[in-house]
């Protein structure tokens, strides 16, 4: 209890702590609609193409996390864009972005002179680098996202599961697609001084699959989705503190390892855990 | 108000010329056709022949190339909400779990205390309220599906092969609703192979066909896969009646 209460009053573990909180719920968000649209990969590759961003705003100076969620929410508004499309899969398209965009980071650091420590925290994450300005911007951001996953849950929900219906009901479906896309990727950046760009994902995926080992409706899934991820992300950054050990490794571990215990407790059931949200009559 | 061919309403939905093009193959060319309201209309054709194309065409979930669509003489945008859906099968995502009950919340804002009767009306098990849809059978998926779209009190209901999963003592129950829900004033446009439920309840056909044959003037013989069945009164002939060729024939009062 005192170790806690001694975390809870260092300065950079409140903002690492706040932030992961808000992160982690909103990541869990984006991650029940983006993984069952079988785009989990999605994460890998905007996190690691944002890196051009990151590479422009080095060599241009600026804030270079600016510059990567610029890049994010372009990529993320093609990938929206190209839905419909035939000719381009998303996953090739992913594929492409996380191909391109981390070539043309690397040329572009080649070409800035001098060395350049910040870039090992971009990639792997440092909670000590996360100021009270960027929890406010944060904070904004998440309140946001909220606001307007409240109007378009219905819109999500139905396009996830039955996207024609969705079409007939009239419901704006192309809207709630880029909302879809161009949030998740500027949550992942928002993330990247969290858990870095190497390991972001883990929070969009991880806590979803995880939790859909264990239920069996989608209320359940987004109540353990939140838990895990959000219970998740505060071990690993407190876990992290106590053994002094890298916090984005760390938290990522830790989400794994739920998965792993929600995946054996999946397979000893045979059915899920959280079978009985509906009372069933005869 | 008059309809695109400025004839008197009565056909709820009327397409003119309608062509549809997917991957880079031509589905329709120049079709034409109507649902005369509050008929029970059925569609059918070959394998291939575009029937689902032309349904899902009507409902904008395809684009076409050219031609028009109206429903309930409006435009089609402006009318989605009266017109309900039941595809043969919907592949939903495995990896998103969601129960019976939830479905219906979603898709046609049942409560909880209205979710038995809405499940009795197609025959299904209250007992499988709280299952994932994704662990429920075919047959049980199709008359969930089609119990959120009664629920939603369409005006004009499209139903894609709606007995093709269903088992034989499901299928009167299923005919029975759909009889029921047509003569309460539902207009139903039903994609059928079935000819003996063609011929038993049809007010109206509209045979899609690559391959049909109109031998006279007034008659019409409708090939399938399986079958051929003899069609009275042509509504609309093709430009030469006695030549086959890809088209289409439509037809009335069987």
């Amino acid at each position: 209890m005192q170790l806690i209460i001694e975390i809870i009053q260092i300065p950079f573990m409140q903002r690492a702590l706040l932030g992961s909180v808000m992160l982690a719920s909103l990541l869990g968000l984006f991650g029940t609609f983006i993984v069952p649209r079988k785009l989990g990969f999605m994460a890998d590759g905007i996190a690691h193409a944002s890196l051009l961003g990151i590479a422009i705003g080095i060599l241009l100076g600026g804030i270079p996390l600016v510059w990567a969620a610029a890049v994010a929410v372009v990529l993320g508004s093609i990938l929206a864009l190209v839905d419909d499309s035939s000719l381009v899969t998303h996953d090739s398209l992913i594929g492409v972005f996380l191909a391109g965009g981390m070539s043309a980071a690397i040329i572009i650091m080649s070409l800035t002179p001098g060395y350049k420590p910040e870039l090992f925290s971009y990639l792997f994450g440092n909670i000590l680098s996360i100021t009270w300005p960027d929890i406010y911007l944060l904070t904004g951001f998440f309140f946001s996202a909220l606001i307007l996953f409240k109007y378009q849950w219905r819109t999500l929900v139905l396009t996830t599961i039955h996207r024609e219906l969705s079409s007939v009901l009239g419901l704006r479906a192309r809207a709630t697609k880029y909302f879809l896309f161009v949030g998740t990727s500027v949550a992942l950046i928002a993330g990247v001084k969290l858990l870095g760009i190497v390991l972001i994902s883990a929070l969009l995926i991880i806590p979803f699959t995880s939790a859909n080992q264990v239920s069996h409706s989608l209320r359940s899934t987004i109540i353990v989705t939140q838990l895990f991820a959000i219970s998740g992300s505060i071990a690993g950054i407190v876990l992290s503190y106590i053994f002094d050990l890298p916090t984005g490794p760390s938290v990522a571990i830790i989400l794994v390892a739920t998965f792993l215990i929600t995946l054996v407790a999946a397979k000893v059931n045979e059915a899920p855990i959280w079978k009985h949200d509906h009372v069933e009559k005869n | 108000m008059p309809s695109i061919t400025g004839q008197p309403l009565e056909n709820i939905v009327e397409c003119e010329n309608l062509t549809v093009i997917r991957d880079s193959k031509e589905i329709l060319c120049d079709a034409s056709c109507c649902v005369p309201r509050h008929s029970l209309t059925f569609l059918v054709g070959e394998n291939g022949s575009g029937k689902t194309t032309l349904v899902k065409t009507i409902l904008g979930l395809l684009p076409k190339l050219a031609g028009e669509i109206s429903i309930n003489s409006e435009i089609l945008t402006n009318s989605r909400a009266v017109v309900g859906y039941v595809p043969q099968s919907v592949d939903f995502p495995k990896q998103l779990q969601m129960t019976v009950t939830e479905y219906l919340k979603y898709t046609a804002n049942i409560i909880p205390e209205e979710v038995e009767d809405t499940l009795a009306r197609v025959d299904f098990p209250f007992t499988h309220a709280g299952r994932p849809i994704t662990q429920l059978s075919g047959g049980q998926q199709q008359k969930l599906l089609l119990a959120a779209e009664l629920a939603r009190d369409p005006e004009l209901l499209f139903l894609d092969e709606p007995l093709s999963n269903v088992d034989h003592s499901g299928e009167k129950h299923i005919l029975d609703v759909i009889l029921e829900i047509k003569n309460s004033g539902v207009t139903i446009v039903i994609i059928t192979h079935d000819w003996q439920m063609v011929s038993s309840y049809a007010d109206h056909v509209i045979c899609l066909n690559k391959n049909f044959i109109c031998d006279q003037p007034n008659s019409c013989i409708c090939k399938n896969s399986i079958s051929k069945v003899k069609i009275r009164q042509i509504q609309k002939l093709t430009p030469d009646p006695t030549d086959t060729h890809d088209g289409y024939c439509y037809v009335d009062n069987i």
